[in-house]
């Protein structure tokens, strides 16, 4: 395994309990990854569409095919 | 009289012409009258009677020695502190002037300078350009509050002395030797009846002292204790930017070497060193004429307008802070800044109770419009460094505007009176100790769980994600911030604002058990991964407190004859399978039969082979190593050059290498025929074994892979394994294998149930067999979402203790997976599809 990197900056950091701010090379670091967290730019890719989870069924016009509407 | 503790009085000028009748004239008394003034309001010339005003005298004197240094004459200035606290200061400049004085009748030059206010060359800007000694009072006003000053002029060849007693000459300007050396030696003593303390601070003057150094690049300082032996020695040639390597000395640069740069416009100039380091407070020392100005000034004022102006027009060219949705602010830019600014000009006003600001308001405009050109000149020419700076300074925008957010956060928190969110269902009890907060994705799930729990001790948390379309047929999931709000809200820890840390407390978790329940497919994976990732980050003391879980839902639902039975992941459902497989069948030897748990033994070990098997596949053809293993008992020794020949079936000496090896084929052709054709068998040296090692080329799937027969892979742990679990099995003799179905005595019997012999060549083909007819009779269904179960079978299955399996998270496994979450989670998006497409397989098994 590499030696970790801090999230926010990808400068290596040292491991706990040395680094109390871990896994974050400073408390600075951390607190922009919260503003990260708070302006939603964490995503993970999905399949999923919103309709389908909303339990809606499909989208409008999706049981036949686009030439048929 | 003049020992007397009184301000020297009016008689004064008696005792002068006492010794002098013919000098007592109208000039002195005016001369008197002036010092007599500041002795009488000194805190109007030098700020306080206390510390301040004692360590000022010796700046007044010192800023008459470097100011001949500024104007080119001098090069050393050396400061003494003598044992009863006087000093003395040494200069190698041109020497105070000496002579009649050409406008005041009667008064030598010495001591016009020494004795009026207001006298002195820097009046006229032909003498000093600019000039660093406050505002004219200098050392006339040092005079009158010293009990004792002596003054020793070196100039033309030869030395001239005169002495004062609180400002008071004590006889004429006198020449009292010869020399060839040049400069000014002032000493005195500080005026105990004016001044409240006499203690003279080493530090304090040295500081002072190595400023000046720094703002004079190339002017040798030294300060003498004599008191303690002390000595300070400065000579800065790199001048402020040496000042600004002092300041930031220990800490990581951002610009590795200082901005300086020096300009200078209608007879002002100015100088500028910077440099950003990794800390986070900004320092920026300004002077005017070499003097302090710690309140600032317009030098300071026209700075930052420039400094903040300038920067963000840069970032803004090269778009580099587009994510940032708010400017940068002046702090944002100067955090971590350490910076001296020192800008010369003709009379300085200085103004503030303490005149430590600098009042002259053109200077804004013109040091505004000299940063603004040399500053975005070196960003340009400077481009690696300029974009290190840039990132530093949005960065350091991010993480305010972050902290506030946080802050926000924690206050909406405490505004609803720590209400909790409206979409918890919260347990009855209040101990933390034996609360469980499950964490669902997804409202369905939600609902099932809130019926299936037992809400005296668990509660729910429906999260859900936010889905949205960045692109063209490409969907991603976030969880939003008011999810986030909600979930910091539910656990009662608040979170982490900047660098107060006071709103965050993790002993106060509601719960000692957080358990995350995401679907068992790759979007709950990724949810999950989401989750984790946010406590690892913002809230690590929970995971080490171990009070973060992953609920193991069931992967499998198994109906047999109406009942429905769960099973947990793949690994169970092998097991259920073999289990009923074992039941039904016996394996026909010709020592006899195996049924029932030998049989499921056995089945057992070629799953587990098949499964190794399975696990070399990324790197080697399966086929290959499984011919290796069954058809062959390669040992190192026979890979070896030296071993002896051996016969083969034809009673041809072969090593015993191709011996095997012609076993390997065989076993190929018979099993996997269509291998053969495209395969290519390369035998070369392994001279680290001295041995021979075989390269076997075949095609998987369209594309050539290579798997390598050497003594590297005959002493591998996964061979030995391999080996081991064919031994197990082979012992139960030669293929063919025939596997029989059903009771034979229930069949001969009734015949109802029909008896059935399957053939089969290897122990795979038998363990197939035994799944085929294992699921005969049996619906399984692959659970995708814990929506699909009902409340009582999620809550039997996944969250009742009695009966569920919870897994722990620990710091150890988050650290591991710490590259694949910033992998999946980065914000660099082409990075990030790279990756995923890459190592999609991997994706759908991230499971921590």
């Amino acid at each position: 395994m590499s030696s970790p990197r801090c999230p926010s900056c990808e400068r290596p950091v040292k491991l706990p309990p040395e680094n109390k701010t871990f896994p974050f090379c400073s408390e600075r670091c951390r607190t922009i990854d919260l503003g990260r967290w708070l302006g939603e730019e964490f995503r993970v890719p999905t399949r999923q569409v919103e309709e389908d989870e909303d339990g809606q069924g499909l989208p409008p016009g999706a049981g036949s095919t686009p030439q048929d509407a | 009289m003049e020992s007397t503790s009184q301000p020297a009085p009016a008689a004064a000028p008696s005792t002068v012409s006492a010794n002098t009748p013919a000098e007592y004239n109208a000039a002195s008394i005016t001369v008197l009258e002036g010092l007599e003034a500041v002795r009488k309001r000194p805190g109007m010339y030098i700020g306080d009677t206390f510390v301040r005003g004692l360590h000022h005298l010796v700046y007044e004197v010192v800023d008459n020695s470097v100011d001949e240094a500024l104007a080119g004459f001098a090069t050393g200035v050396h400061v003494f502190i003598h044992v009863d606290n006087s000093i003395t200061v040494i200069d190698d400049g041109r020497g105070i002037p000496v002579g009649p004085h050409p406008s005041v009748p009667g008064m030598d030059t010495l001591d016009v300078v020494m004795t009026k206010l207001h006298a002195g060359g820097k009046f006229e800007n032909s003498a000093y350009k600019v000039s660093g000694g406050l505002h004219g009072v200098g050392v006339s006003c040092v005079n009158a509050l010293s009990e004792l000053m002596t003054v020793e002029v070196q100039r033309n060849g030869k030395v001239y002395n005169q002495t004062y007693r609180r400002g008071v000459p004590q006889g004429q300007v006198r020449e009292v030797g010869v020399t060839e050396k040049r400069g000014t030696r002032v000493t005195f003593k500080p005026d105990t009846t004016i001044f409240e303390v006499s203690e003279y601070d080493f530090d304090t003057l040295s500081t002072r002292l190595r400023e000046l150094a720094f703002l004079n690049a190339g002017l040798h300082i030294t300060i003498t204790d004599e008191r303690s032996d002390k000595k300070h020695d400065f000579k800065f040639e790199g001048g402020i930017t040496t000042f600004v390597e002092f300041m930031n000395k220990g800490k990581q640069a951002f610009n590795e070497k200082v901005i300086f740069f020096k300009t200078e416009k209608d007879l002002v100039s100015l100088e500028i060193a910077m440099q950003w380091n990794d800390g986070y407070d900004e320092r920026i020392y300004t002077f005017a004429n070499n003097i302090n100005t710690p309140e600032g000034g317009s030098h300071l004022s026209g700075f930052k307008a420039a400094l903040t102006r300038t920067i963000n027009a840069y970032a803004e060219r090269g778009q580099l802070w587009k994510d940032i949705k708010e400017q940068p602010t002046g702090d944002d830019a100067r955090e971590g800044l350490g910076a001296v600014i020192s800008v010369k000009l003709p009379n300085p006003q200085f103004e503030g109770q303490t005149k430590q600001k600098l009042g002259n308001s053109e200077i804004k405009g013109l040091v505004e419009q000299m940063v603004n050109e040399q500053l975005g000149q070196w960003l340009d020419e400077n481009p690696s460094n300029a974009k290190k700076i840039v990132g530093k300074i949005g960065d350091a925008a991010r993480a305010r505007i972050a902290a506030r957010k946080a802050r926000e956060t924690v206050r909406k928190g405490a505004f609803t009176g720590g209400g909790l969110p409206g979409k918890l269902a919260d347990c009855r009890s209040n101990k933390p100790e034996e609360c469980e907060l499950f964490i669902v994705e997804g409202d369905s799930a939600g609902g099932s769980a809130k019926q299936g729990r037992e809400s005296k001790f668990q509660a729910i948390l429906p999260l859900r994600g936010k889905i949205l379309n960045v692109e063209k047929a490409r969907l991603e999931k976030m969880l939003t911030s008011n999810e986030i709000v909600t979930l910091i809200t539910a656990l009662g820890t608040g979170v982490r604002a900047g660098n107060d840390n006071e709103g965050y407390k993790p002993e106060d978790a509601r719960y000692h058990r957080i358990i995350l329940m995401t679907d068992a497919d790759v979007d709950g994976s990724h949810i999950r991964t989401l989750l984790l990732t946010f406590f690892f980050r913002q809230m690590p003391e929970l995971i080490e407190k171990g009070y973060i879980y992953i609920a193991q839902p069931p992967l499998y639902k198994v109906t047999l004859n109406k009942k429905d039975r769960y099973l947990k992941d793949e690994d169970a459902r092998s097991d259920f399978l073999l289990e009923r497989a074992a039941e039904r069948a016996a394996l026909e030897l010709s020592t006899g039969e195996l049924t029932g748990d030998a049989l499921k033994k056995l089945l057992k070990k070629v799953t587990l082979y098949n499964k190794r098997l399975e696990k070399m596949a990324l790197r080697k053809d399966k086929r290959v190593v499984d011919a290796i293993v069954q058809a062959a008992n390669f040992t190192p020794e026979a890979l070896k050059d030296a071993a002896p020949s051996v016969k083969d079936d034809e009673g041809n000496l072969v090593t015993p290498a191709q011996f095997e090896f012609d076993k390997v084929q065989a076993y190929l052709e018979e099993r996997y025929p269509d291998i053969i054709d495209r395969m290519r068998v390369e035998r070369r040296d392994d001279p680290q074994h001295s041995s021979k090692k075989f390269i076997i080329k075949s095609d998987v799937n369209g594309a050539f892979r290579e798997t390598v027969l050497d003594t590297d892979f005959l002493v591998s742990a996964e061979y030995r394994e391999l080996v081991s679990l064919r031994d197990a099995f082979q012992a139960f003799g030669p293929a063919p294998y025939t596997l029989r179905i059903g009771d034979p005595k229930k069949a001969r019997g009734d015949g109802e149930d029909e008896l059935k012999r399957h053939t089969a060549h290897s122990y795979q083909d038998v363990l197939a067999l035994a799944y085929e007819e294992a699921q005969k009779g049996l619906y399984i269904q692959r659970y995708k979402g814990l929506g699909e179960m009902n409340p009582e079978q999620l809550a039997e299955t996944t969250m009742n203790p009695a009966t569920r399996t919870l897994l722990q998270v620990k710091v150890k496994d988050l650290i591991e997976a710490q590259d694949v979450f910033s992998k999946l989670m980065g914000d660099d998006v082409d990075r990030r599809r790279e990756w995923i497409e890459k190592e999609s397989v991997r994706v759908v098994n991230l499971d921590i």
